[in-house]
């Protein structure tokens, strides 16, 4: 099969792709002239239109590639904004690419959508958010994936250089509820009207089912999801993360009732996720022995308010949310973006 | 049926290299810090062992946002002007 560019059957070219290393270890789905145009229009874009580039890599994205990646994952042709606007977030100086797509921490990478756009192409914000079984969930990020390693040759063992890397690297894509929110959506949160339609691209290193059955006010429970975000293994407990945390089941009722907003939840959490020098000392994660006061010498996770995402997705029922640590503020931030704004380079490949 | 190529190339731009000293005795020395553990560390020992050996003078730090950014022009220009010798580093 090695240098072939036609085959006689959709088996063949499946496996066509797989030897030509253009998938992401799943089959995809082979593009035609159609396919590729209809996911074009879908997008509103011309083929030699640029969407997004890293110039440290002198890599560029075109909507023609963009829109091949897309048919591969399984896109229909009107979730193409969603990876559109994934793919220019990812290209914005402020998510600084190269590291969460190359580092050894082999990060996810998370879209958050929000806004109209998400109920009307369906994505799941409900049920196993984050799992199996919707398309438009599993293929959106699944795109922007291809599209990493494809367009942005961002390949396993050459530029991404994750240790473990995680399972989320094959697609995670979720969208907020609409509906029943206890405070305002992530987007509304940073700066969009509550109208538009945003994703949010962010780099995670894993994901963390944070459990309490029992917690009858905000505190316990966030006292939960402190400790989370705190653990001693976490990449980042030198004040300078950002971390998402997602609210679902009877954990976003509680909040909702309690009359607490988004920032106090935020600010409980900053004064609360710290751990003491000594602890940092004894797990090597500062040098030196333990001294003095440092059993009660805190050092703080987060800086600022800001640095926790907060976001509402996943089924009615249950005592579950999640925190999803980042991958450092330093080297990267979470970048949000309009879906429907136009690219940000409209200059033609 | 037709194969497409999701792939893309890298864009081609014209790059001029310095040319490497032919000896490093009273350069000047730039580094460049990415910000990783222990690269300040390591880098400090290195201008001190070049200065003993060869004499080199340590002239600036240019000290990256992190190791995920690019180095900016402003850096760039500071050490073109400041040094005749770069070293950057550290990965892991």
């Amino acid at each position: 099969m090695a240098g072939v560019d036609e085959a006689p059957e959709v088996a063949a070219l499946i496996e066509a792709y797989f030897h030509a290393g253009w998938t992401d270890g799943l089959p995809v789905v082979p593009p035609t002239e159609a396919s590729i145009a209809a996911m074009l229009a879908g997008a509103g874009l011309r083929g030699d239109e640029v969407v997004g580039e890293i110039a440290g890599r002198n890599a560029e994205v075109t909507a023609e590639k963009l829109a091949i990646n897309a048919v591969l994952a399984g896109c229909r042709p009107e979730y193409a904004p969603v990876v559109a606007a994934a793919v220019r977030a990812l290209c914005a100086p402020d998510f600084a690419y190269h590291g969460p797509a190359s580092s050894t921490g082999g990060s996810a990478i998370v879209l958050i959508v929000g806004g109209p756009i998400a109920g009307r192409i369906g994505l799941n914000s409900g049920n196993n958010a984050f799992g199996q079984g919707s398309r438009p969930n599993a293929t959106i990020g699944r795109a922007v994936r291809l599209v990493m390693m494809n367009a942005l040759n961002t390949r396993p063992g050459l530029l991404d250089r994750a240790t473990l890397g995680n399972p989320g690297k094959y697609s995670f894509c979720f969208a907020e509820h609409e509906d029943g929110h206890p405070w305002e959506p992530l987007h509304v949160a940073r700066g969009l009207a509550r109208e538009d339609s945003a994703v949010t691209v962010y780099a995670s290193n894993s994901l963390y089912q944070v459990y309490n059955q029992l917690a009858a006010a905000p505190e316990p429970l966030l006292l939960c999801m402190a400790d989370a975000l705190g653990n001693l293994g976490s990449p980042n407990l030198r004040g300078f993360n950002e971390s998402l945390v997602v609210f679902a089941g009877e954990h976003a009722d509680l909040l909702a009732a309690s009359g607490w907003r988004r920032k106090d939840v935020q600010r409980f959490l900053v004064e609360h996720t710290r751990r003491s020098v000594a602890d940092l000392k004894r797990a090597g994660r500062l040098p030196g022995p333990v001294a003095g006061a440092d059993e009660t010498t805190w050092r703080y996770v987060f800086e600022a308010p800001d640095d926790i995402l907060i976001a509402f997705a996943g089924g009615r029922a249950g005592s579950w949310s999640a925190c999803l640590p980042g991958w450092g503020k330093k080297w990267t931030r979470s970048v949000t973006v309009r879906v429907d704004a136009p690219p940000v380079n409209r200059r033609t490949a | 049926m037709k194969l497409f190529d999701p792939t893309s190339t890298p864009v081609l731009r014209e790059v001029k290299l310095a040319r490497g000293p032919e000896r490093l005795d009273g350069l000047r020395l730039g580094l460049v810090d990415n910000t990783k553990f222990n690269s300040d560390t390591l880098l400090a020992k290195l201008a001190e062992r070049l200065r003993r050996r060869h004499g080199m003078q340590f002239a600036l730090t240019s000290r990256k946002r992190s190791p995920s950014h690019e180095i900016d022009e402003r850096a760039i220009e500071a050490l073109r002007s400041q040094a005749d010798l770069v070293i950057s580093g550290i990965g892991d």
